[in-house]
């Protein structure tokens, strides 16, 4: 039966990905599941200009030779930002030109999700792991087609999925959050959207619910409070529940034998609501550190066991 | 997509940012001061803890105060240091299990911050009766209020159930609700220190002998010349103290595993840093407990000055000897005039001659209590949650409510051990001596965090590596391993004092209950672990490898 090796929000980190993949061997998973906020946040512009390269990182500004390029750029890409190679004159043109800075990101994103797809083909081809992925509210819509292209890790937006007799449905959109990302809708239609795969779904004691944004109060989901100007409130100690009430009505309405969340970096945590194991193995993508959960699924019992890991 | 551009004014963007999810502003350093303020509680467990202080009689209390503000601040350093390298999944659990290994993590942490909080709970029912009860029913006359309360037994007992159902209270309310409460205690109990210091300020050491004197009579039925009675009455017991001035190195240096009853705590809230963003930046967290413990000993300061300008020194120590001299039945020691705890506070809403006024300054200043005892089982419910998560505990540990988001699990698992320790507390006395190291266990706790901050930058040289903290070195060895190594020193030099030094009280040689009780919360903690280890392997679950890293390569 399969083992299920679980982790999300990655956001960019190529040392999680890494990690991600090398999971199926550490953990002798059969399927890895990447739950959504694959693609990073930030661009962290390395200037070259007479023989030498400039950046800040972390607030230190660096200058470095060529020799040491290679270091500085897995130092932003383990960080999960994006590392940009430019000249001083195109610098400028960034800083001054919207159009031409979010069109960059976009291609060095995609470029960025290309890698790791490539990583995915490169390290498992042939041993018979199944990778999916599901993109986030935090990854643009033209993420999915790079994974699409990938000959080695399935798109799990939209599908209902088998698994060894386990059927998975997934969705990386999320309710509205501050930041008005990528994929975010109100409570009703994000209650269609999982509605249309999981009526479609006749057993749930063989279930799997892989939906990216936590359940109402759960307690995978309560956030840091931020005021109107995205401060954290209450020196950060004050916690609000912020999942989506559509994914809660899909848990206790179909009550699923397992349910995958993220989205919520700070609230880690496995509870039982109703029937449902719901896992959210919370994100630490910026230490490098990939929080993940491993499920044993057993054709009797369903879950057999299950462990939130930070790897 | 890529709506900001970071970097100094006028200079080279040095970071595009995205719109994207959690990009938030850092928290207000004054927001987390308040909580490390609060830690450090200067009226609760200050004045109640610097009770002690008379004796070490041959002990400078100001400068114990200030050598102990100075040690802790290495403690603070180490603090702020592991919460940049790892803030996500911070606390001493976290950072123990993740580089000492989980069995160590979970025994150390879990002692520390789930079986020696069951001891506070009575501690803090203490102090709600010290501070609060007792010279609030003297005041307004309910003498048999008072009574009850200070009586051992039944008194004690409700107080504790009082604590208990408060902080349950605030667990139910949810930090958010109860921060706001803390803002509100934290300004007006400001107000009241204000007033406090004033009176003592602009009074003279004749204006305060004449209303202790006074209200000595007025609400204890005191004789005559209570003032000069209460140092007589300590005299008799065997107290001789210094003058104010009076310096000497080595009994100060005495004095600082007393002090640490309240001086040791700015760090209580790295349990919470973890959860919000920005505690990457080093000097958010250091500042948050950093001023927490300087305001705090800068108002300490302040205090003992105005106790010594305006009641005597003498005055003070010989009413804390008096008292506690009566309290633990020392042979030959009178019954003090005024038979409950000296409050300073107290003693100084006596210079205005109004009940009414006393008894709101007793109210106000009651608020350093209700604004700080509410966190009581914060940090525990935490680490209850985080073993449950790593299936050392089961998982009903960290179960929620559905309606309220009561974390009923971890609550059961505090309050019914409380409970008991309470009953013990109020009805076999005899057994109070464990309470005295309910200190020393959470500082070992912190030495095991301590020294996992002292081994860090080789055990995970990765995380030390990428972290912010990894360019500051002295003479070429990581700052966090120098820091560390003090703090060590510091909170070694203490654990031996407490444990051989029979003027604690708590010495091995005085009593081995203590030892045998705490020996018996570590076996605990062993076996709970070894026990799950047992079961989880059975389930498939190697708990070796909650923390073990996956390869990158």
């Amino acid at each position: 039966m399969p083992k299920i090796f679980f982790a999300t929000d990655l956001h960019g980190s190529e040392m999680c990905w890494r990690k991600f993949l090398n999971a199926a061997k550490f953990y002798d998973a059969d399927v890895l599941i990447c739950g959504g906020d694959m693609t990073g946040k930030a661009m962290i512009p390395i200037v070259e200009e007479n023989g030498h390269y400039t950046v800040t990182i972390a607030s230190e500004r660096q200058v470095v030779s060529a020799n040491q390029i290679g270091d500085i750029e897995a130092q932003i890409r383990r960080k999960g930002y994006y590392p940009l190679h430019v000249t001083p004159k195109r610098l400028q043109e960034l800083d001054e030109d919207a159009d031409k800075r979010k069109e960059t990101f976009q291609q060095v994103m995609l470029d960025g999700v290309r890698r790791w797809m490539n990583m995915a083909s490169e390290k498992l081809r042939g041993s018979g792991v199944r990778i999916f992925v599901c993109p986030g509210n935090d990854d643009e819509m033209e993420v999915d087609d790079v994974v699409r292209e990938s000959d080695m890790v399935e798109l799990g937006e939209g599908r209902i999925v088998d698994i060894d007799g386990f059927r998975m449905i997934s969705t990386g959109w999320s309710n509205h959050t501050p930041w008005n990302t990528h994929r975010e809708e109100t409570e009703d239609k994000l209650g269609e959207r999982i509605e249309a795969m999981a009526k479609q779904i006749d057993d749930p004691t063989r279930a799997i619910f892989n939906l990216h944004c936590p359940p109402y109060r759960s307690g995978l989901d309560e956030a840091p409070a931020i005021d109107a100007d995205l401060k954290l409130m209450h020196g950060g100690r004050a916690l609000r529940p912020v999942g989506s009430t559509a994914v809660r009505q899909a848990i206790d309405k179909h009550q699923p034998m397992l349910s995958l969340h993220g989205h919520i970096h700070e609230s880690k945590g496995a509870v039982k609501l109703g029937k449902t194991l719901a896992i959210n193995p919370g994100s630490s993508y910026e230490e490098g550190i990939l929080m993940a959960a491993v499920i044993n699924l057993d054709a009797k019992k369903g879950i057999k066991s299950y462990q939130l890991l930070n790897g | 997509m890529a709506d900001t551009t970071m970097g100094s004014a006028g200079a080279r963007p040095t970071l595009f940012l995205r719109n994207a999810t959690g990009l938030v502003k850092a928290w207000s350093t004054f927001d987390a001061f308040v909580y490390s303020f609060w830690s450090v509680n200067l009226i609760t467990l200050g004045l109640y803890g610097m009770s002690f202080a008379y004796g070490f009689p041959d002990g400078q209390l100001l400068a114990g105060v200030l050598l102990t503000g100075v040690l802790v601040t290495f403690l603070v350093i180490t603090y702020a240091g592991l919460v940049s390298v790892m803030p996500r999944t911070g606390g001493d659990y976290a950072w123990q299990s993740r580089i000492l290994g989980g069995g160590i993590g979970f025994v150390l942490a879990i002692t520390g911050w789930w079986f020696t909080l069951w001891l506070w709970t009575p501690i803090y029912a203490n102090i709600l009766v010290a501070q609060f009860f007792a010279p609030l029913a003297y005041t307004l006359g309910w003498t048999s209020v008072a009574t009850f309360f200070t009586t051992p037994g039944n008194g004690v007992f409700v107080a504790c159930l009082v604590v208990l159902a408060f902080v349950s209270l605030v667990v139910t309310l949810g930090m958010e609700t109860y921060a706001r409460i803390q803002k509100i205690c934290f300004w007006i109990g400001l107000v009241g220190l204000a007033v406090t210091c004033g009176l003592l300020l602009f009074a003279s050491a004749q204006d305060f002998q004449n209303a202790f004197n006074r209200e000595a009579t007025s609400l204890f039925g005191a004789p005559a010349g209570a003032y000069q009675a209460t140092i007589d009455a300590a005299s008799k017991g065997g107290f001789a103290g210094h003058d104010f001035s009076f310096f000497s190195l080595g009994p100060t240096i005495l004095l600082l595993p007393i002090l640490a009853f309240y001086l040791l705590w700015p760090n209580w809230g790295a349990t919470l840093y973890g959860e919000v963003r920005g505690a990457k930046d080093v000097r958010k967290p250091f500042f948050s407990m950093f001023w927490g413990l300087w305001v705090t000993v800068a108002l300490v300061a302040l205090v003992i000055v105005l106790m010594a300008k305006t009641m005597g020194w003498q005055f003070y120590n010989s009413a804390n000897a008096a008292y506690w001299n009566s309290v633990f039945a020392v042979s030959g020691a009178p019954a003090p005039p005024v038979p409950i705890w000296p409050y300073p506070v107290m003693f100084a809403g006596w210079l205005v001659d109004n009940h009414l006024f006393q008894a709101l300054l007793i109210v106000v200043m009651g608020l350093w209590f209700f604004g700080w005892a509410g966190t009581l089982f914060l940090s525990s419910t935490r680490v209850i949650f985080a073993a449950a998560f790593d299936r050392v505990l089961p998982s009903w540990a960290a179960n929620i409510s559905a309606k309220r988001r009561v974390p009923y699990g971890s609550l059961i698992l505090m309050i019914v051990p409380s409970l008991v320790v309470s009953a013990i507390w109020a009805y076999r006395p005899s057994f109070q001596t464990i309470f005295l190291d309910a200190t020393a266990v959470i500082a070992i706790t912190f030495l095991g965090t301590t020294i996992a901050a002292i081994i860090l930058p080789w055990r995970r040289k990765d995380l030390y590596d990428a972290s912010p903290i990894a360019k500051y070195k002295i003479a070429g060895i990581p700052t966090i391993t120098v820091v560390g190594v003090i703090t060590a020193a510091f909170l070694v030099y203490m654990l031996w004092e407490w444990s051989f030094n029979v003027v604690y009280g708590t010495a091995f040689s005085i009593s081995l209950s203590s030892p045998v009780y705490f020996g018996f919360t570590y076996l605990l903690a062993i076996v709970i672990y070894v026990a799950a280890y047992i079961v989880r392997k059975r389930q498939g679950i190697d708990l070796n490898r909650i923390h073990h890293e996956i390869p990158v390569e």
